[in-house]
């Protein structure tokens, strides 16, 4: 039996145009659908910034990861752009320490927010 | 009584013999009761026997019993052996122990008794607690007694004198040799307690009594502690016991007494029996995608270690059930047993046996089958017969269950062995069934997609490593749990012109799109490698070729060109290997960007060297990923700890560790692609003789083809 793993996404900033979301649980291929879902919806609408502050998330694969780059993809040929809070914990940093994701993409610089 | 003939008999008898009618008045009376009472037959015959031998105090209860035996017919003290005073014509009393009988004839009771005189034995008892007082002092100079000390150990301590007899057995002993009392220990003989077990060593050779250690010491042999296996022939109870001895001196330096301590290490002998089949069976288990043939091998596996017989059972998807393994240690056994078959239907009962726990998923345990349910199951004579004849004792079905559907049942019977099945035999069967469980389902979730993308999942991973001279290598592929689509780990290894090109990679995505990015980037590598066999080069080449591609392709890859004593390697976004070398362990070359993954990305190239002996690990994400107990991974650390202990290993080996490790550690079934890869540096370079490589099945891969 395959393991369902957790994610919550809370919504944090106030703003409707700057669109704050914080991730925490596992980000994997059993729940990357749910964050899809969220980030899809509030791009529909018109959003300056979309922040995903990765801060409390404790796992993350190459699924997630895959899902940072397309994202990343997208910032670049639409008006909107994309913020991201990296990781603190090791099971979800690892993987973009490993791919080189932690310099590509446009992870904020520690305690800038 | 009445032929004189048996009267010639009882005259010339060892026992003492008295015989009363029903007044209680004596009617019979041989010299050896002439001897033991000191009382002449002609005194005695018309006596009362209450009042010629048996002491006062108990003459009521004399009356008494004959009297509700003669209304009642209840005669609890007939026909067994008790132990009464007697009395003497001087009027002294003595111990006897007798066996009274009541016969009929022409409607009158007439009572016999054969008695003996046991003061001898009486007496023997005592000098045993002499015995033991004095050993309690000898052992004891403080006020602690004797058996404050070893009567609350744990482990079962007798002290025997040179006839075997006990002089004393602490209450674990009692415990252990099944007797509620001290008394009920002496009235037996050791060669009786003996006989109510099955004793085996542990390579399966019968114990008899000469084998005891105190035996051996009274024969004046040095007694090593003796590992015992014994099977109470009633109860079926299996124990482990370690058996000690060490001889009592008297005075004179002759041995008086033994003493023997008796410690139960069944928990250690089960834990350890159990842990090795089951690793033996995950080896089996994850060495070929042939499971039917998986499962024949790992029910061979199980007898007659585990139990006597080990059957498995698969159901197909119409209900269907086919018995795929049947094993016994026996051929002949083995034949009967299939002749039983041919009364077993297809569709089970669901209502019982294995049809039941296939259709409930619960484990069943039949710890005793009487022969009431073989009657209750048998279909004709001849069926009961074989029943019979397999002689069944004891059985456990457990369930191979699949994500949502039982996939069959493995049982466990005990016959010959007289062993019954417990739980712990229930939980081995059931980690075996789990393990099994996940082999068949892989091994038909990797045939059903082989069916679906045929062609391209060929193209994913080699039919077989090639050999690399002074190298052995050994791979496997678990693709994951719960999915019919092809999977994104892919390796290969091939020949450049210096070396050997050694890449594993992982394309995120699934099915036949991302089948076909792992061709796409397999076949780019090997084009490539033939004018170019930089491993950062490659990675680039790859790179630039998956950003040519319509929509975003990403892909991780490792790749290592191997020589002779070296390894030059680049990482695109890939976990870097794990080396094992007389340093320990410690992870080779830099990290590198994801391929086509983000523009601009560059790679470096890093040289290590390469030791005899060295084991370098490659793996995809499925490894560390792997969830365990309360979703913690497996993580790298525990990958480091594991390879640390495959010193010397055969690169199989290493894989068949980090297999059963993975297994062990994960709480379910495997939820990404896992993808390994171990190279090892033969350790005397390029020596022409048997290595392992040509002892080891390679690749050892569950799902590599």
């Amino acid at each position: 039996m395959v393991r369902r793993a957790d994610l919550t996404i809370r919504q944090t900033g106030l703003r409707e145009s700057e669109v704050i979301l914080a991730i925490s649980g596992e980000l994997d291929l059993s729940t990357i659908e749910t964050l899809v879902d969220q980030v899809d919806t509030h791009l529909q609408r018109r959003v300056d910034c979309l922040t995903l502050d990765l801060r409390d998330l404790a796992f993350m694969d190459s699924t997630g990861l895959r899902l940072l780059i397309e994202l990343h993809d997208r910032a670049q040929h639409e008006p909107w752009s994309l913020k991201l809070i990296a990781p603190r914990h090791d099971a979800a940093s690892r993987v973009l320490k490993i791919t080189g994701a932690d310099v590509a993409l446009p992870f904020e610089p520690e305690n800038g927010r | 009584m009445s032929a004189s003939l048996t009267e010639q008999i009882l005259d010339r008898a060892h026992s003492a013999v008295v015989s009363m009618d029903e007044s209680g008045v004596v009617t019979y009376w041989n010299p050896s009761a002439e001897t033991m009472f000191g009382h002449a037959r002609e005194d005695a015959i018309g006596r009362a026997v209450a009042d010629l031998i048996v002491p006062e105090r108990l003459r009521a209860a004399h009356v008494a019993g004959l009297r509700r035996f003669l209304s009642s017919g209840q005669g609890p003290m007939l026909d067994q052996r008790i132990e009464l005073s007697g009395v003497r014509a001087d009027g002294t009393e003595f111990p006897t122990e007798m066996t009274i009988s009541a016969f009929q004839d022409a409607g009158r009771w007439s009572f016999h008794a054969f008695i003996h005189d046991i003061s001898e034995r009486k007496d023997s008892e005592k000098e045993h607690r002499r015995l033991l007082d004095e050993l309690q002092r000898a052992l004891h100079n403080s006020e602690r007694r004797f058996d404050a000390i070893v009567g609350s150990l744990t482990d079962a301590v007798t002290i025997r004198d040179r006839d075997h007899r006990f002089l004393y057995a602490n209450s674990a002993a009692l415990a252990h040799l099944g007797f509620a009392t001290w008394e009920d220990l002496q009235a037996t003989a050791p060669a009786e307690i003996m006989a109510d077990y099955l004793v085996w060593t542990e390579n399966g050779n019968q114990v008899t009594m000469d084998d005891i250690p105190s035996v051996r010491i009274l024969r004046g042999e040095t007694a090593e502690p003796l590992l015992i296996r014994t099977i109470h022939r009633q109860t079926g109870e299996q124990h482990w016991n370690l058996l000690k001895a060490a001889p009592l001196l008297d005075e004179a330096g002759e041995v008086e007494a033994t003493i023997m301590i008796i410690e139960d290490v069944t928990e250690q002998k089960r834990a350890e029996r159990q842990n090795a089949f089951l690793a033996r069976a995950g080896a089996v288990l994850a060495s070929s995608l042939d499971y039917e043939q998986t499962l024949r091998n790992v029910a061979e596996l199980a007898v007659p270690d585990i139990a006597d017989w080990c059957v498995v059972d698969l159901v197909d998807e119409d209900g269907d059930r086919h018995q795929v393994a049947l094993a016994h240690k026996d051929p002949a056994m083995v034949r009967r047993a299939e002749q039983l078959r041919a009364y077993e239907p297809e569709r089970l009962d669901a209502e019982r046996g294995l049809g039941r726990v296939l259709h409930t998923g619960e484990p069943r345990l039949y710890p005793e089958i009487p022969d009431a349910m073989l009657v209750d199951a048998a279909v004709d004579d001849r069926h009961l017969e074989l029943l019979r004849a397999v002689g069944m004792r004891s059985v456990a079905i457990v369930p191979l269950r699949a994500s949502s559907r039982s996939l069959g049942a493995l049982t466990l019977v005990n016959a010959e062995s007289g062993r019954t099945l417990d739980r712990f035999d229930l939980e081995l069967a059931e980690h075996v069934a789990a393990r099994a469980a996940v082999a068949i389902e892989n091994a038909r979730l990797y045939s059903e997609r082989s069916s679906i993308a045929h062609t391209l999942q060929q193209s994913l991973l080699p039919v077989e490593l090639p050999r690399v001279p002074g190298y052995e290598l050994a791979s496997v592929y678990i693709p994951a749990f719960e999915t019919t689509e092809v999977g994104g780990d892919f390796y290969d290894v091939w020949r450049v012109a210096d070396g050997w090109m050694i890449v594993i990679g992982d394309v995120t995505g699934k099915g036949v799109q991302a089948a076909a990015l792992t061709s796409l980037v397999r076949h780019t590598m090997r084009t490539a490698s033939e004018f170019e066999s930089s491993p950062a080069r490659l990675l680039a080449r790859v790179d630039s070729t998956l950003h040519d591609q319509p929509s975003r392709s990403v892909c991780t890859a490792l790749c290592i060109r191997l020589e002779q004593d070296r390894a030059t390697l680049a990482a695109g976004g890939h976990p870097l290997p794990v080396a094992l070398t007389a340093e320990g362990v410690s992870e080779l070359g830099e990290y590198g960007p994801l391929l086509g993954g983000f523009s601009k990305a560059t790679w470096r190239n890093r040289v290590v060297d390469i030791r005899p002996d060295t084991i370098i690990m490659m793996y995809t994400d499925g490894v560390t990923d792997a969830v365990g107990e309360d979703g913690i991974r497996y993580g790298s650390r525990r990958l480091h700890e594991m390879l640390r202990r495959c010193r010397g290993r055969a690169a199989a080996q290493v894989i068949a560790s980090l297999t059963n490790d993975l297994e062990t550690f994960q709480s379910g079934s495997h939820a990404d692609d896992t993808a390994v890869l171990v190279i090892r540096r033969l350790p005397m370079p390029a020596a022409p003789t048997v290595t392992d490589q040509d002892r080891v099945p390679a690749p050892l891969a569950r799902g590599a083809r």
